[in-house]
């Protein structure tokens, strides 16, 4: 029981819909707030500093300013200066957060991350209202609605793209290599169908999509499995796709490796404070019945969260080779703690290794095997994406397969 | 840098105001507006928390300078915090110049290379040329080396010696250059002729120096063009700088009359600015265009509404930037800066420029980049231009500007065909002063 109300007290925030109410409430009875603590004295230089700034600011802005704005804007500001996973949220936010909605969303499908003052698309799920207008991992979002997107948190840009049903959001979007920025509309919807598709590919390899990680993802994958295992010819080999896939938990990536990997060590993770430092091993009565055709894992800068966890989990436990671009590094466990005044930071405390102990927060996973270079066509403003069997780097993995130096990659790095 | 391409200048856009440095008396009767104890509170609670829970540790400063930067976030979007090095970058920009060898650099392909070495400075001396790869920098491999961290290994206390090791087609192995360093002037006044005794006269930025090279600049100009039969002011892209600067060069070229207001929040912020009389583009007073375009902001807009309200020059391309606050910079106490929004300022006519902009008395398009190429590519072929010296200012001032130069450059081209036919037609907006 312990453990696994761990599990649930350090899964991923998620949204704002993500964690169960009762649940939470239990880790937060369990939880105090460390600064009522009272560990660590307050830092007066740099306390100092802060104040000579803020009453500069009161004193000879041009217009009057509200004090809670600024002391607001500082913690957001204070957030974002660690990673995209931290956020601070509001008295009525936190609420909402502790709460969990309600109401069925609707959703443009798309994560999110601030970054740099810049509100970038981390991943648009698959055919959803975000994907379907375009919009792609690395693209910036300018405005929303002629507004200009600033001073926001990770958590406050991922709640604009949350509402009723049928909400259309103009959009102004800077792509990369683009000189001007395009013009999309997402009309919001909920998310609906399964997680997992998969099909046959020319010389008997298999092509596994995984577009996002849900609770049932699992047995999705499972079914999948099971059905492509059973084929004959048997499989030579599978294409496990991961790209653009930045959604889902600890909990929902552990479970799901396990289909694959049984009771191995999924990932760990490690904060500064012993109580954030955990392994966490696969469940064997999970899993398929090995053994497994040979892997190869497509990755690109989509690739984060619950994807990358099992991306290097695949790598180090199944011999996985990877294959594309660089992952985002986006794979940590945040916790949210309550301030005095009702409000809370929402902060990454501990940061994902692989099985073999390789640092996934901050640095992303580097492929064995970089993906071929995309035809500039590809990164233009209406991206199409190829089905698998014109896939180019499907294509490049099944040619990996079939060569066989897909061995002698995956021994190279070890 | 990423967001500048489409925003010409926002990321550079600064206007300090040197006048109200330093303290600002309070309004009396008002009680000073600390922020309250049980927030403050919060803040140090929070700043508690991260300290003993974030993932990596961070030290308190980290913490309060994304605090701060959250707090001017809040603001508009021309304030902003600065960290000692940003800040210390600030000065040098706005001081005009600084220490160094005088070359231009960047990165091309992963190699650091030069894009030209700056006449008249050390670099140019010892032979350093447009293309140039800098191999290493004082023995140091230039490998993985950001360009930041080249320009600030490059630069250093005058007198104080460099060596490059530079690979160059042609070399059989990379040479070493060890240069001394010199004050290096940063040029924001160029000039170029047009054939019949018109000047042009391009300005980048107002810095500390751009008055005193402006007024040179106008000085050997008037000598070589007997008579001056006209003026271009280019303004184009130029983001603005200080606005003494913008006032002194405006004031170049009136003898009297409001060149800008500002009005803020303190009497003390609250100032008139004056044309004097007797300077160098005064008299006699040659008919003057002032290019302005997307990219013209803040310094440019005061100096271009100014002589236009003045009534003493045409203004024409397109309508300007629209930014009509004032910032001054405020040093804190560990030599980070922030820079705040403390004024607006008004045309002498008493027009905002605030999202309004500056609008031409002749609109003239651009020609528009090709749309079938990437920024990337774009700038490419800019700075491979620059290279090769093919740049409208990369040639000696004296040089007429060519006949195709002018079609290249289509408000250009109008701004010289009003001038050779002045006084322009009537039914433009104003009427300038009648040609000498």
């Amino acid at each position: 029981m312990a453990k696994h109300l761990k599990i649930r007290n350090l899964a991923w925030l998620r949204g704002g819909a993500g964690l169960g109410a009762a649940l939470l409430v239990l880790v937060l009875a369990a939880y105090r707030p460390p600064a009522l603590r009272a560990a660590a004295p307050p830092d007066y230089e740099a306390l100092r500093l802060y104040t000579e700034a803020l009453y500069e600011i009161s004193q000879k802005y041009v217009t009057p300013k509200n004090e809670e704005d600024m002391i607001y804007g500082s913690l957001r500001g204070m957030m974002n200066s660690l990673d995209p996973d931290c956020s601070f949220l509001t008295a009525r936010e936190y609420q909402d957060y502790v709460e969990g909605r309600k109401e069925p969303v609707a959703e443009a499908g798309v994560e999110l991350i601030y970054k740099d003052n810049l509100l970038t698309v981390a991943a648009a799920v698959d055919g959803g209202p975000a994907y379907r207008a375009g919009l792609r991992p690395g693209d910036h979002i300018l405005k929303i609605n002629g507004q200009l997107v600033r001073n926001l948190t990770t958590q406050e840009g991922a709640r604009r793209f949350r509402g009723p049903a049928g909400t259309a959001l103009n959009l102004q979007v800077l792509r990369n290599g683009l000189v001007k920025p395009l013009e999309l509309t997402v009309t919001l919807e909920p998310l609906t169908g399964g997680s997992v598709t998969y099909q046959g590919l020319q010389d008997s390899c298999g092509y596994l999509r995984i577009k996002l990680f849900t609770d049932s993802t699992p047995g999705e994958l499972a079914t999948a499995l099971k059905a492509m295992l059973a084929q004959r010819p048997p499989l030579r080999g599978l294409v496990v796709d991961l790209r653009n896939n930045a959604r889902g938990t600890l909990e929902q990536a552990v479970r799901t490796t396990a289909v694959l990997v049984g009771d191995k060590e999924i990932v760990s993770v490690k904060g500064r404070r012993s109580e954030s430092s955990q392994t966490y091993m696969g469940k064997g009565r999970e899993a398929v019945k090995p053994p497994l055709p040979p892997l190869v894992v497509l990755t690109d800068q989509g690739t984060a969260r619950a994807a990358e966890i099992m991306a290097g989990a695949l790598r180090d436990q199944a011999q996985a080779v990877l294959l594309g671009a660089k992952t985002l590094g986006l794979c940590g466990l945040t916790k949210a703690f309550p301030l005095a005044d009702g409000s809370a930071l929402v902060m990454t405390v501990a940061a994902c290794y692989t099985p073999g102990g390789a640092k996934i927060q901050g640095k992303g996973l580097e492929p064995e095997v970089a993906g071929k270079p995309l035809a500039a066509e590809a990164k233009r403003e209406k991206a199409v994406t190829p089905p698998p069997d014109e896939d180019p780097w499907v294509l490049q993995a099944v040619e990996l397969l079939k060569s066989g130096k897909r061995q002698a990659a995956a021994k190279e790095k070890t | 840098m990423r967001r500048k391409y489409w925003l010409p200048g926002l990321a550079v856009m600064l206007l300090s105001l040197g006048l109200v440095l330093g303290v600002l008396a309070q309004k009396p009767g008002e009680a000073p507006a600390v922020p309250g104890d049980s927030r403050l509170k919060v803040f140090a609670q929070a700043m508690g928390v991260v300290e003993e829970n974030y993932a990596e540790p961070k030290t308190p400063k980290d913490l309060v300078y994304g605090a701060i930067q959250g707090a001017v976030g809040t603001l508009d979007p021309h304030s902003s915090f600065m960290n000692p090095e940003e800040f210390k970058e600030l000065q040098i920009e706005t001081k005009g110049q600084f220490s160094g060898i005088g070359i231009e650099i960047t990165l091309k392909d992963q190699l650091l290379v030069v894009v030209s070495p700056i006449e008249g400075t050390p670099a140019y001396r010892a032979g350093i040329q447009a293309g140039d790869q800098i191999v290493k920098i004082n023995g140091q491999s230039t490998k993985n080396m950001s360009l930041t961290e080249a320009v600030k290994t490059i630069r250093g206390p005058k007198g104080s010696k460099v060596t490059l090791t530079l690979n160059r087609e042609g070399f059989s192995a990379p040479k070493d250059f060890t240069i001394v360093r010199e004050i290096i002037p940063i040029r924001s006044v160029r000039a170029r002729i047009v054939e019949g005794g018109i000047g042009y006269i391009r300005v980048t930025n107002f810095q500390d120096q751009t008055d005193s090279d402006l007024a040179a600049t106008l000085k050997k100009m008037r000598q070589r063009l007997t008579p001056m039969r006209g003026l271009i002011l280019d303004l184009r892209n130029d983001p603005g700088g200080l606005l003494d600067q913008a006032v002194r060069v405006a004031d170049e070229f009136l003898a009297s009359g409001v060149i800008v207001y500002t009005e803020g929040r303190t009497p003390q912020q609250n100032m008139r600015f004056y044309a004097r009389a007797g300077q160098e583009g005064e008299s006699p007073p040659f008919p003057m265009v002032v290019l302005i375009n997307e990219g013209s902001a803040s310094a440019s807009e005061i100096v271009a509404g100014a002589l236009k309200d003045q009534k003493r020059a045409l203004i024409v391309g397109t309508k300007s930037f629209g930014k009509g606050s004032v910032q001054t910079i405020i040093p804190l106490d560990d030599g980070s800066a922030l820079r705040l929004t403390t004024a607006l300022y008004y045309t002498p006519s008493g027009v905002t420029i605030q999202d309004k902009g500056i609008v031409p008395d002749v609109v003239v398009e651009e020609k528009p980049p090709p749309t079938d190429k990437s920024v990337q590519s774009l700038r490419e072929e800019a700075l491979e231009r620059h290279m090769r010296k093919e740049g409208l200012t990369d040639k000696p001032w004296s040089q007429p500007i060519a006949a195709q130069e002018l079609e290249r450059d289509l408000p250009l081209k109008r701004a010289v065909d009003l001038l050779r036919h002045w006084p322009p037609p009537k039914s433009l907006a104003q009427t300038p002063p009648a040609s000498p």
